[in-house]
């Protein structure tokens, strides 16, 4: 029998489903099912904003509540994306403006946002409730006043690690003295001083704030008084931890701590006088999540903090903490399941502290829920990476950067190859996987046969071929996002593998060996896909097939090539002979 | 007390507070038309009888870990008693029992492929394949 369901029955069924995948499956299974489905869609989230353009978008579903943007390549990160590259929100906001006055959540990450568009955000969405700003730029503290005067029923505004024009502290009092709906506020990323009072009396009439990150330039003698009027915390960032060592500041922030029973994550940190960190003790069997990334101390006071913490899921620290910190870690916190280590001195040529490969073993050996790794070090070998791999199969994203490029393991002096190959063949539910050190092709026909969940692959100053880029794009049959820098592959694979590139959101290769002669071949070749050259030293067309170019970002977009490109990147396509920008 | 009729004839009484869980019934009752057996045309005695066991069941009980275990238990059925109860809830308009017809539904749908869901519920693809590549398309390329 066929079951045909009522249109307010089918509305009401697919209210109960929510994510992405489900949401599109939903829509092709027939007409009226795509029909009920785009009507009574709420949220999208778009990996690539120029996959898709605004109008599609809002022409397919009238009525959404919550969009997702995201604009540059990751590598943009690591500067490899130059200025006026592209990713400008304004479009969005203009047309969204217009067809949804009812829009609540914005969340864009790597994207520009000028000043205009916040003011246009705060002005068209009436019952605007959710702004996140992750890694974004663009904008200065008038944008943000803006959002603060106007956006009445405004529950969170999350500034992640975007770069503000910070002209002053003062936007934080343009929010009305009737706004105490703030559940979340992050201003970590923010240069100047706040103005304290404004933030006293907004922390202290939003009873449902629960995560609050300041600034680096909210003194530590300050922090009492904030939680006192925000014991429910349950995110809690503090500015500069430092202070003249004085009893009494010690034993108000000690006070100030115990009466917050909530508390499961601390981040912030800057300057530590590790005189002051006591002060949290006695939180930390609360904490699950514990960023210490600004945090100077040195591995005894972080070892003293961390064994403090039998609950802790989630540890981000400097280098620091060195492989005693790492062992004292392994054996005391047995639910952790991310953890990063970042590096104090990156650019140092001697190491600096004592952290080496043991460290990231001891954490694999003693964490059996530990899946997610990103690890800054300066030496490695395979047996430890092997010993890591069969410690720990359940690992999902692992990303290793060992500082000085194309190091081999240092016992044996070969390549990683076999140390990577053992995470790629044990860990069969890897998804996110970055690669340094001496690395072959044959790492990558390792990758190609083995890494068959893997969606994101970051490459660095590695392969001897063409090859190694073909292991990856021939055999990963779940890739979606390959990020490429400083490795010899050309034109071949990349050719070869073109209708590879549909099935993937995006390719970046940055100073390899592709030519703009096989770059245009590409565009030709595959109207469907986006293939930019970045190109600073000039214009093109001058240039003999056989150059390389200097960046190619790649992408398949159903909105074809876009309109806002600045001079130095070029789209090829069919009309590439004819027309450049 | 309220006199339901089904489709195949049978009759049901029910106190007024199971009867006013129903919305349907009870405007009906507010306009004055409960004084003898309403008919309930669209559904049959066997589940007529379920979605009043239901409905009891959530009068009678406050104890919500006790109502989602009665739940769980009461939703296992076939999918064309599923399909019944659901229509059932959504025309007699019983909130509670059309969100649990409802979710149980979308647990079906959840994680499956768009075949797997057309075969569960017998349903047609009236799209042309150029329709239904294109669709594919927008929803891999833009909306995942």
């Amino acid at each position: 029998m066929a079951y045909s369901f009522p249109e307010e029955v089918l509305e009401h069924v697919f209210s109960f489903i929510h994510t992405d995948k489900d949401r599109n499956s939903i829509s092709v299974v027939c007409k009226s099912w795509y029909a009920v489905e785009r009507w009574s869609r709420r949220r999208i989230f778009v990996g690539n904003c120029y996959a898709v353009s605004p109008v599609i978008v809002t022409r397919r579903f009238p009525e959404l509540r919550s969009v997702a943007l995201k604009g540059k390549p990751h590598f943009a990160d690591f500067n490899l994306v130059p200025e006026g590259w592209g990713g400008d929100v304004f479009p969005w906001i203009a047309t969204m403006a217009r067809a949804y006055p009812m829009l609540e959540e914005l969340r864009l990450k790597r994207m520009v946002v000028t000043d205009e568009s916040l003011e246009l955000i705060s002005r068209s969405f009436k019952n605007f409730k959710v702004l996140v700003l992750s890694s974004c730029e663009g904008f200065s503290t008038d944008g943000l006043a803006a959002i603060a005067a106007n956006c009445r029923n405004l529950r969170e505004l999350d500034l992640r690690e975007s770069e503000v024009d910070d002209l002053s502290g003062h936007w934080l009092t343009h929010f009305p003295d009737s706004c105490t709906s703030l559940v979340s506020l992050n201003i970590s990323c923010l240069g100047s001083e706040v103005s304290f009072s404004a933030l006293e009396r907004l922390v202290g009439r939003c009873p449902n704030l629960r995560t609050l990150r300041l600034n680096r330039a909210v003194p530590l003698e300050r922090l009492p008084n904030l939680l006192r009027r925000a014991p429910q915390l349950v995110e809690l960032g503090t500015g500069a931890y430092s202070a003249e060592p004085r009893p009494e500041v010690f034993s108000s922030l000690e006070g100030a701590f115990g009466s917050c029973k909530e508390l499961k994550s601390l981040s912030g940190f800057w300057d530590v006088v590790p005189d002051y960190l006591p002060s949290i003790y006695s939180i930390c069997s609360g904490i699950t999540s514990l960023n210490l990334s600004y945090a100077t101390i040195q591995s005894p006071d972080l070892i003293k903090l961390v064994t403090q913490c039998p609950n802790l899921q989630r540890l981000w620290v400097l280098d620091y903490i060195e492989d005693s910190g790492l062992e004292a870690l392994a054996a005391h916190c047995k639910d952790l399941q991310e953890l990063r280590v970042f590096p104090s001195e990156p650019y140092g040529v001697e190491p600096n502290v004592a952290l080496t490969e043991q460290g990231l073993v001891s954490v694999s050996e003693g964490c059996p829920k530990l899946h997610s790794v990103l690890y800054f070090c300066r030496q490695m070998t395979n047996a430890a990476l092997v010993s890591i791999a069969k410690n720990r199969p359940n690992m999902t994203r692992f990303r290793l950067c060992i500082i000085e490029p194309q190091t081999p393991d240092y016992q044996t002096m070969e390549p990683l190859d076999v140390g990577f190959g053992a995470i790629v063949e044990h860990c069969k539910e890897l998804r996110r996987l970055s690669l340094s050190g001496l690395l072959t092709d044959r790492m990558f026909d390792y990758i190609g046969t083995h890494a068959k969940k893997l969606e994101m692959l970051s490459v660095a100053f590695a392969g001897d071929s063409d090859l190694g880029l073909h292991h990856v794009l021939f055999g990963c049959e779940s890739l979606r996002k390959l990020e490429i820098r400083d490795c010899p592959f050309g034109d071949k694979a990349l050719l070869a593998n073109a209708a590879k590139l549909e099935t993937m959101r995006s390719l970046w290769m940055s100073s390899c060996s592709v030519s703009y002669g096989a770059c245009k071949l590409l565009g030709q070749k595959m109207p469907r896909l986006n293939v930019e050259v970045i190109d600073e030293r000039g214009p093109l067309d001058s240039r003999p097939e056989s150059c390389s170019v200097e960046k190619l970002y790649i992408y398949r977009s159903v909105a074809g090539p876009r309109r806002d490109m600045p001079q130095f990147v070029s789209t090829m396509d069919e009309d590439s002979e004819l027309r450049l920008s | 007390m309220i006199t339901l009729t089904s489709s195949d004839g049978e009759t049901f009484k029910v106190d007024e507070v199971v009867a006013v869980k129903m919305q349907t019934i009870e405007h009906m009752m507010e306009d004055g038309c409960a004084e003898t057996a309403i008919p309930v045309p669209n559904v049959t005695g066997k589940i007529l009888a379920k979605a009043i066991d239901f409905i009891k069941k959530h009068v009678e009980t406050t104890k919500k870990e006790e109502l989602r275990a009665w739940d769980a238990d009461f939703i296992k059925v076939d999918q064309a008693t599923l399909y019944d109860l659901l229509m059932a809830a959504n025309y007699l308009d019983i909130k509670g029992l059309l969100d649990l017809t409802c979710q149980r539904v979308a647990d079906m749908i959840k994680g499956k492929s768009v075949e797997e869901i057309r075969e569960i519920f017998n349903i047609e693809n009236d799209f042309t394949p150029e329709e239904e590549k294109e669709i594919r398309k927008a929803n891999q390329w833009a909306f995942e």
